[in-house]
């Protein structure tokens, strides 16, 4: 199975007894139910409901570590920090520490789960992928680039940090529907998303296109016959 | 994969807001419900507070309380002990407890001159 750097991939650890319902509160999926050993994925909305991060949570007992981007971090921070008043959630960034990668072509039979190998951390976040973490005291061998990569993605219609998933896209637009839980509750964002739910309008979609037959600033992945972009859904 | 628990990681700096000295004020309205429900016993105190979440962000939590492990600053209004949180006192500065009578969506209501927007319950704001 392909092996390529994420390099983009930042690490931050949330502790505190209100850590999980605290991401809860704040994200498009229901966390509150999540069990050691267990990965669940979550969009931070804004008020607009466009994407602030898209994370990956493992669930690691004491602690929670979540997956986010070194790219969208200050954001991030910058959503929740003034939220946590007087709650008991305390957030430290390990990201110096790790390395990262994706592994994909993979076929994994329990998605959402994790295991750690050797200060090496597989996260099954889909039946074909992995999100790999790795302690930097260890080797990661690389066997694959990302625009092979990124061919596989337009493939297979994965949506990916800073290509669709970006502060201009909302989740449903990105590709992220399966991340938005349809009846968690109140969170920044969900009334929009819950409108454009309710009356099958959720504006634009991630497709995959053949590149003669799409604008090109649609595009937010390009392949050399296939791409992948987001377009306004016909209603 | 690397937590950084077993060593010292220092975490990532907090914004703490100054703690403001909250003034508030409760509605007629209110004072009659909230007597119904503290009766007699004035020792319990309504803690007025504020959890993140929400359409809007944050939320508001409204508890009677015998007492709370949170820093809190007391203050007595219209005769009732009301405990704030100092961590959430720069939201709360000026509110009024209110108290709207009507079969749906009827209850406690905080009229925030700090709120930005509130979400159609009420139960949120930014």
């Amino acid at each position: 199975m392909p092996l390529v750097a994420y390099p983009d991939a930042a690490l931050t650890i949330w502790q505190g007894k209100d850590a999980l319902q605290f991401i809860d509160g704040l994200s498009t999926n229901k966390m509150v139910d999540m069990m050691k050993g267990q990965l669940v994925q979550t969009v931070f909305t804004s008020s607009q409901a466009k994407i602030i991060d898209f994370v990956t949570v493992f669930h690691m007992g004491e602690v929670l570590a979540v997956q986010c981007h070194q790219s969208k971090l200050q954001n991030l921070l910058n959503h929740v920090l003034p939220r946590i008043l007087g709650q008991d959630v305390t957030i430290t960034d390990v990201t110096e520490r790790n390395q990262f990668a994706v592994e994909y072509e993979v076929k994994n039979e329990h998605v959402g789960t994790f295991i750690s190998v050797n200060n090496v951390t597989y996260g099954r976040t889909e039946s074909n992928l992995n999100i790999v973490i790795a302690s930097k005291e260890n080797t990661l061998q690389h066997s694959g680039t990302i625009a092979e990569f990124d061919a596989w993605r337009i493939e297979n219609l994965v949506p990916w940090n800073n290509h669709e998933i970006t502060i201009k896209n909302h989740p449903l637009a990105a590709g992220l529907s399966k991340f938005v839980h349809p009846a968690k509750g109140c969170y920044i964002g969900q009334e929009i998303l819950a409108r454009m739910v309710s009356r099958g309008r959720q504006g634009k979609n991630l497709v995959r296109c053949k590149n003669s037959e799409v604008d090109d600033k649609l595009i937010t992945t390009r392949g050399e016959i296939y791409s992948l972009g987001i377009v306004r859904a016909i209603q | 994969m690397d937590c950084g628990t077993c060593e010292t990681s220092s975490p990532v700096q907090l914004m703490t807001p100054e703690v403001v000295n909250v003034n508030l004020s409760i509605s007629n309205k209110a004072q009659e419900m909230l007597s119904d429900a503290f009766g007699d016993d004035r020792s319990m105190a309504l803690l007025v507070g504020v959890l993140s979440g929400g359409c809007s962000g944050y939320m508001y939590d409204l508890q009677i309380v015998e007492e709370t492990d949170q820093s809190c600053q007391e203050i007595t209004v219209d005769g009732f002990k009301v405990l704030v949180p100092n961590a959430s006192s720069h939201l709360l500065d000026g509110i009024e407890i209110d108290y709207v009578d009507r079969l749906m969506g009827g209850g406690f209501k905080i009229n925030n001159p700090n709120a930005e927007s509130s979400c159609g319950c009420g139960e949120s704001f930014s």
